[in-house]
C-alpha cells in the first residue's frame, strides 16, 4: 500500500528496496487521476516520471505543488484565465530545491484564483472539494495542495500563506499546516499575492514530516533579498526535545472558555471545549499555558487590516497581466486595448472587486486612511504579540470556530460574531512570525485544527511544540479514505 | 517682458556591470533582448534584488551635489501602465530619495548661478520602443537600468542657464565617473518645466511639460520656442494650456497631450527590498574619494591661481587632465609653464594620438622634471617639446633621454642670454675685471661656464657671441 | 454610497472593465468594506504609529554585489509574448510617451 503513506515510511521502503521512486509516482500518479473529477486537486497531473537520485530525506518522495510556483517547461496557471495558457521559463527556488532533494512532482494544484480567495471555489478550472465530505469545502487558497494531501495522493504539498492560505485548510482537511518565518524560504517564482503577507508554506501528515520538508526548503537566497540567513539548525533533529516549562498563551477573546457561551452554535462551543480539555492534557505533559487578554478593537480589526494591505499589493504585483510579455493576447488596435481587453476577459468578476478595493486603498486622498492606517495597527497588532512573546514561547489557539462550511452557507462566518475566531491567524502573515496548524479534535468525524504560533527565527521551537501537541492529541498521520481504490 | 521660470528632471542611467534589480547586464548594444533577467521582463513570480554599486554611486553623486542623505535605502513603487514598463510599475524613490535640497553652482555667461536641486532619486529605466507605421517593437535591454533622476526647483530664468546648468551637471557625471552621460545613446536625458509670469506676479504661470529631450541645444531650442510662443499668448491675452509638448525636428515644439487631471501613481514602499542603512562608515568613505569638481577648481585655478578664464575653462573641464595639471604643479613645476605646457603640447598630443590622459605615456612626474629643466635654462621650451614628443615615441623617461643623449644644441638666443645673464650674476667679480681691467680671458671663463651649466648644450659660437655682447653691455652701463 | 460610474473608472484605470450588475456588487461589497475599514480608524492613538511595511526589521539585509549572474536566452525572452519580429515583442503602434 502507498496511499496515505507518510515521508518517513516512504523514506524506509525506498531504502530498503522495497519499492522504488517509479513505483511511488505511477500510484500517485494513479490517485491523482482517480480522485480528480470529484475532488479537483490538480490543474496539471504530471504522467511522465521525471526525477534523479540525490542524497536527501526526500529523494524519490511523490509531492504536490501549487500552481502559482514557477516551473519551468511545466504550466503554470495561478487558477485564472489571464495565465491559462503560461509555460514558465524558469523555475522557483523552492522548485528548484525539491528537485535538487530528488523529489518528484505528481501535479500542479488548484488554488483560489492568484491565491486570492480563502474558499477553493474560485480557480478558472472549478471548485476543489474537502476529501472529509465532498459537499464541504477543503478552504483556500491552497485548496487543491490540502486536498491531494488529505486524500492521500501524496505525503506532503507546498502552497503558499498570506492570511491563512495553508493553515486554514490545513485545519479542514485534518493536515498539518506549517509556514516558517518570512524569509526562511524563499519567494522567488511565487507568484506574488501580497509580497509582505506572502510565505511559502506547506502540508503534510504529522509534525516531522514538516521538519523533514523544511529543512530541505529553507535557507538564504540570491534571488531574494528578504531570505533569512541560513540558521544551521536541522529541525529533525530538534523536534523531539523536551518541552518541560515551555510557556504558551491564548488570547481570551479569541478563544477563552466563555467567549462564546451566547452563541447558538453547537459546532463552535464543541470546538471551545475540546480546545479547553487538550489545553488541560498539555499542562499535565509539562506545558505552562495561560490566558491573557488584549483590546478587541484591535482583533477585530484584523480581517480589515489584512484586506488593506494585501488588496493594495495585490493590485500592484499583478499589474504584470497585461498579455503583452506573457498570457493571452487581447484584441484591439493600441496597446491600451489590447491590454484592457486581455484583463479584462483574463479576470473573474471578484478577482476585479478586489483590484479595484486595493487600488482605492492606495489613491492619493485615501492612502493616509486606509493603506498607511492598515500599516499602523499591523504594527500596534505585531508589537502587541512580541511584548507577549517575551514571556512566552508561543500563543496557541483553534484555527476556526468549527469544521469546514458547506459550500451554500455562503456568507454566515464573515459575521461579526466571527469575525476574529475565523480571521486571527493573520497575525502570523502580520509579523512574520512561524505558524503551525495540526488537527485536535474530530467534531461531526470532521477534523478541526489547532494553531500554534512562536517567535520570529523560532522555527524548530514552534515545531518541538507542535510535535508534542501531537503526542497529546494522537491524532497523526489521518487522511480521508474516502473512494474505491487499492493502490 | 516675462520672467521664466524653467525646472528640469534630468535622467542619467548609471555605468554598472549589472542591472539596478537584477543581474542581468547593464551595457548598451545593437542585438536586440539579449541583456534581460526574468526580473526585467516582470515575469510573475519575479523579486528585485537591488544593486550594491548603484546605491553607492547615487549617493556619492547626491553628496557631490550638497544633498541630505537618508539613513537607509528603501524603494517605491509608482504603479502605471504603458508598453514599455513590463512589471505595471516603476521602482523608484518616493519616501526616501537618496537626496534631498541639494545645489549646483553653475557659471552662465562668467556669473555664478546656484541652481537648487529638490530631490536626487534612483530608480530603473524602462524597455525601448521602436516605432514603424503600422506597430511599434519593445526591446527590454534597457529595462531595470540604473536611472539617477536629478530634479531641480524652477529656479532656472534662461535657456542659456538651462543648457549650461546641464553642460555642468553632465561634467559632474564625468567627473564622478558614475556615468558617461552619452546623451546620444540616451544615457542622459531631460524633461524640461516652463512657464512664464508677469514680474508682479505671485504665483507661477502655467506649466508646460516637454519630455525626453536628448540633445542639449534641443533643449535650447525648446525653451526659446517655449518662450517665444508663451509670450505671444499671454500678449494677446490668451491662456496658456496645460500640457505635455515635443520638439520636432523643426526646432518648434507642438502639442501631445492636455493635461486633464494629475495621474495618481499610487506609490507605495516597495515590500520585497529590505530597508539597509546608510551607515557613517560608507558616507565616509564615499567622502574621501569626493573629488573637487570643475565650477570649484574653475573658480579656484582663476583666483588662486591667476590663470586666464580660458585656460581655467580648459583644464578643469576634464577631470582626469585637471588632476594631471594639478599633480604637475605638486612636483612643483613652475605654474606658467605648467598651464602652457598641459594646455598645448599635452593636449594637442591626445587630440593627435586620440587617447585619453590617462593613456599618455608622460606622466605628471615626467613633465614636471621637464619643465624644471626649463625653468632653470637649461632646456629651450622648443627643446623641451621635442623632448617630450621623443619621449613617447622611444617610450623612455624624457631625463633618461637626456641623460643618455644631451639635449641637443641650445641656439635659442633667449634662452641662451638668461643664461648668460644667471652666470654673470653669479660671477660679478670676473665681469668687473673685465671691465675695469679690460680682462680678455673673462670671455673664455663665461664660455666654459656656459658650456658647463647648460650640460655642454649650449651653441658655443652664439654663447661667444652673446657674452661678448653682454660684457660691452655691462661695460657701457658701467660709464 | 459611492457612485457606480467612479468605480468604473477605477476599473478602467486598473485597464479593465466590468458587467453594469457587476458594479451593482461592487457598490454593495465597497459599502460593507468600508465600513469595516472603519474598525482600523477606530484604533485609539494610532496616528503615532509608524506603519509597517515589513514584517519585521531584517538586520542581515544586504545589497546585491554588482556582478552580472543568471539571465535569459533571447528565446526565453520571447518565447511567452506570442508576437514577435527581429526578436523583439511586436504590440499595436504605441502614440504618445511613457513617464
Amino acid at each position: 500500500m502507498y496511499r496515505g503513506k507518510n515521508i518517513q515510511e516512504l523514506r524506509e521502503e525506498l531504502d530498503k528496496k522495497e519499492t522504488i521512486p517509479e513505483e511511488l509516482f505511477d500510484k500517485a500518479n494513479r490517485l491523482a487521476h482517480y480522485f480528480q473529477d470529484d475532488y479537483n486537486s490538480f490543474v496539471t497531473i504530471i504522467d511522465k516520471f521525471k526525477y534523479k537520485d540525490r542524497d536527501s530525506k526526500l529523494n524519490g518522495i511523490p509531492y504536490a505543488l501549487k500552481d502559482n510556483f514557477s516551473t519551468s517547461g511545466i504550466l503554470t496557471t495561478a487558477s485564472s484565465n489571464i495565465l491559462k495558457d503560461y509555460v514558465p521559463v524558469y523555475d522557483a527556488t523552492v522548485f528548484k530545491k525539491l528537485k535538487s532533494a530528488g523529489a518528484v512532482l505528481v501535479g500542479k494544484t488548484v488554488l483560489d484564483e492568484l491565491a486570492m480567495g480563502g474558499t477553493g471555489t474560485t480557480g478558472h478550472t472549478g471548485i476543489v472539494r474537502n476529501p472529509w465530505d465532498k459537499e464541504r469545502m477543503i478552504g483556500g487558497s491552497s485548496a487543491g495542495s490540502a486536498s491531494a494531501v488529505a486524500l492521500g495522493i501524496v505525503p506532503f504539498s507546498i502552497g503558499s500563506d498570506t492570511g491563512d492560505s495553508v493553515r486554514k485548510p490545513a485545519s479542514h482537511g485534518g493536515l498539518v499546516g506549517f509556514k516558517p518565518t518570512y524569509g526562511r524560504i524563499s519567494r522567488y517564482g511565487l507568484f506574488a499575492f501580497a509580497s509582505s503577507l506572502d510565505h511559502v508554506a506547506m502540508f503534510t501528515r504529522n509534525v516531522m514530516d514538516c521538519a523533514i520538508v523544511t529543512d530541505v526548503l529553507k535557507g538564504k537566497d540570491i534571488n531574494d533579498m528578504t531570505t533569512l540567513n541560513d540558521d544551521g539548525k536541522c529541525y529533525v533533529d530538534l523536534v523531539d526535545k523536551d518541552i518541560k516549562g515551555k510557556k504558551l498563551f491564548y488570547i481570551k477573546e479569541i478563544c477563552g472558555k466563555d467567549t462564546y457561551k451566547d452563541v447558538d452554535d453547537k459546532e463552535l462551543r464543541e470546538t471551545i471545549t475540546k480546545f479547553h480539555e487538550m489545553l488541560d492534557k498539555l499542562r499535565e505533559e509539562g506545558f505552562i499555558i495561560e490566558e491573557v487578554s488584549m483590546d478587541k478593537a484591535l482583533l477585530e480589526a484584523i480581517y480589515p487590516t489584512y484586506m488593506c494591505i494585501s488588496c493594495a499589493e495585490a493590485t500592484s504585483n499583478n499589474s504584470n497581466l497585461t498579455g503583452i510579455q506573457f498570457g493571452p493576447r487581447g484584441e484591439g488596435n493600441s496597446v491600451e486595448e489590447i491590454m484592457f481587453d486581455a484583463r479584462t476577459k483574463g479576470f473573474s468578476e471578484l478577482i476585479k472587486r478586489r483590484f479595484i478595493l486595493g487600488s482605492y486603498i492606495l489613491q492619493r486622498e485615501n492612502q493616509e486612511k486606509l493603506f498607511l492606517n492598515a500599516g499602523r495597527v499591523r504594527r500596534m497588532i505585531v508589537d502587541k504579540m512580541n511584548e507577549f512573546f517575551k514571556e512566552y514561547d508561543g500563543m496557541i489557539a483553534p484555527c476556526s470556530g468549527g469544521p469546514a462550511s458547506k459550500f451554500d452557507s455562503t456568507s454566515e462566518k464573515l459575521s461579526d460574531r466571527y469575525l476574529i475566531l475565523e480571521n486571527h491567524l493573520a497575525i502570523g502573515n502580520f509579523g512574520g512570525f512561524p505558524s503551525i496548524t495540526l488537527p485536535f479534535a474530530m467534531i461531526n468525524d470532521l477534523p478541526v485544527g489547532v494553531n500554534i504560533t512562536g517567535r520570529v527565527r523560532e522555527d524548530d521551537l514552534v515545531l518541538n511544540m507542535a510535535n508534542y501537541v501531537e503526542k497529546v492529541t494522537g491524532l497523526k498521520d489521518i487522511y480521508s479514505k474516502v473512494g474505491d481504490i487499492d493502490v | 517682458m516675462y520672467k521664466v521660470v524653467i525646472g528640469l528632471e534630468v535622467h542619467c542611467e548609471l555605468e554598472t556591470k549589472s542591472k539596478n534589480f537584477s543581474s542581468a547586464p547593464n551595457e548598451f548594444t545593437e542585438a536586440h533582448n539579449i541583456n534581460v533577467a526574468t526580473v526585467d521582463l516582470g515575469l510573475p513570480g519575479i523579486l528585485p534584488i537591488a544593486n550594491k554599486e548603484a546605491v553607492r554611486k547615487a549617493l556619492y553623486t547626491s553628496m557631490a551635489l550638497h544633498c541630505d542623505l537618508p539613513d537607509e535605502i528603501i524603494f517605491d513603487r509608482k504603479n502605471y501602465y504603458y508598453a514599455d514598463l513590463p512589471k505595471g510599475y516603476q521602482i523608484t524613490q518616493n519616501t526616501k530619495p537618496v537626496g534631498l535640497n541639494g545645489y549646483l553652482d553653475v557659471i552662465v555667461n562668467g556669473k555664478v548661478k546656484r541652481v537648487t536641486l529638490h530631490d536626487i532619486h534612483l530608480e530603473e529605466d524602462t524597455a525601448s520602443l521602436e516605432h514603424y507605421p503600422k506597430y511599434s517593437l519593445i526591446d527590454y535591454n534597457r529595462s531595470g537600468v540604473p536611472l539617477l533622476e536629478i530634479v531641480t526647483n524652477p529656479c532656472i530664468e534662461s535657456a542659456d542657464e538651462a543648457v549650461a546648468y546641464l553642460e555642468d551637471l553632465r561634467d559632474v557625471f564625468l567627473y564622478l565617473g558614475v556615468s558617461e552621460a552619452k546623451s546620444n545613446y540616451g544615457q542622459m536625458r531631460c524633461d524640461v518645466n516652463i512657464s512664464l509670469m508677469k514680474d508682479t506676479d505671485t504665483e507661477l504661470g502655467t506649466k508646460v511639460e516637454m519630455k525626453n529631450i536628448n540633445a542639449f541645444n534641443n533643449v535650447r531650442a525648446a525653451i526659446e520656442y517655449e518662450i517665444k510662443r508663451q509670450s505671444e499668448l499671454l500678449d494677446k491675452g490668451e491662456k496658456v494650456i496645460q500640457e505635455t509638448r515635443r520638439i520636432a525636428e523643426d526646432g518648434k515644439t507642438y502639442s501631445m497631450r492636455e493635461k486633464v487631471d494629475a495621474v495618481d501613481y499610487k506609490y507605495f514602499v516597495e515590500p520585497n527590498i529590505p530597508s539597509t542603512p546608510v551607515t557613517n562608515e560608507l558616507i565616509s568613505e564615499l567622502k574621501s574619494e569626493l573629488p573637487m569638481l570643475k565650477g570649484d577648481r574653475y573658480l579656484r585655478y582663476i583666483e588662486e591661481f591667476k590663470i586666464s578664464e580660458y585656460d581655467a575653462g580648459v583644464l578643469s573641464k576634464t577631470r582626469s587632465i585637471a588632476d594631471y595639471f594639478e599633480e604637475v604643479l605638486s612636483y612643483g613645476a613652475d605654474l606658467n609653464l605648467s598651464v602652457n605646457f598641459v594646455t598645448t603640447s599635452i593636449l594637442s598630443t591626445l587630440n593627435k594620438l586620440e587617447i585619453s590622459i590617462d593613456e599618455l605615456f608622460i606622466t605628471p612626474k615626467m613633465l614636471s622634471d621637464v619643465i624644471k629643466l626649463v625653468s632653470e635654462n637649461k632646456l629651450s621650451m622648443d627643446a623641451a617639446k621635442k623632448l617630450l614628443y621623443e619621449a613617447i615615441d622611444k617610450k623612455t623617461d624624457p631625463i633618461e633621454l637626456v641623460k643618455k643623449e644631451g639635449m641637443g644644441q641650445i641656439n635659442d638666443e633667449d634662452t641662451l642670454l638668461k643664461l648668460i645673464q644667471s652666470i654673470m650674476d653669479e660671477n660679478l667679480e670676473v665681469v668687473r675685471q673685465y671691465v675695469e681691467d679690460g680682462n680678455m680671458s673673462a670671455v673664455n671663463f663665461f664660455v666654459g661656464q656656459t658650456m658647463k651649466k647648460s650640460n655642454r648644450q649650449a651653441n658655443p659660437n652664439i654663447s661667444r657671441e652673446l657674452i661678448s655682447k653682454e660684457l660691452e653691455r655691462r661695460k657701457e652701463n658701467a660709464k | 454610497m459611492i457612485a457606480k460610474e467612479k468605480l468604473k473608472d477605477y476599473a478602467n484605470k486598473l485597464m479593465f472593465d466590468m458587467k453594469d450588475e457587476e458594479y451593482t456588487t461592487l457598490q454593495e461589497e465597497f459599502d460593507i468594506i468600508l465600513k469595516q475599514m472603519d474598525l482600523i480608524g477606530n484604533i485609539p492613538n494610532i496616528s503615532s504609529v509608524d506603519p509597517m511595511t515589513f514584517p519585521f526589521k531584517l538586520e542581515e539585509a544586504s545589497l546585491r554585489e554588482d556582478e552580472v549572474g543568471d539571465y535569459l536566452t533571447v528565446s526565453e525572452v520571447l518565447e511567452n509574448s506570442h508576437h514577435q519580429v527581429n526578436d523583439q515583442v511586436k504590440v499595436p503602434k504605441v502614440v504618445g510617451e511613457g513617464e
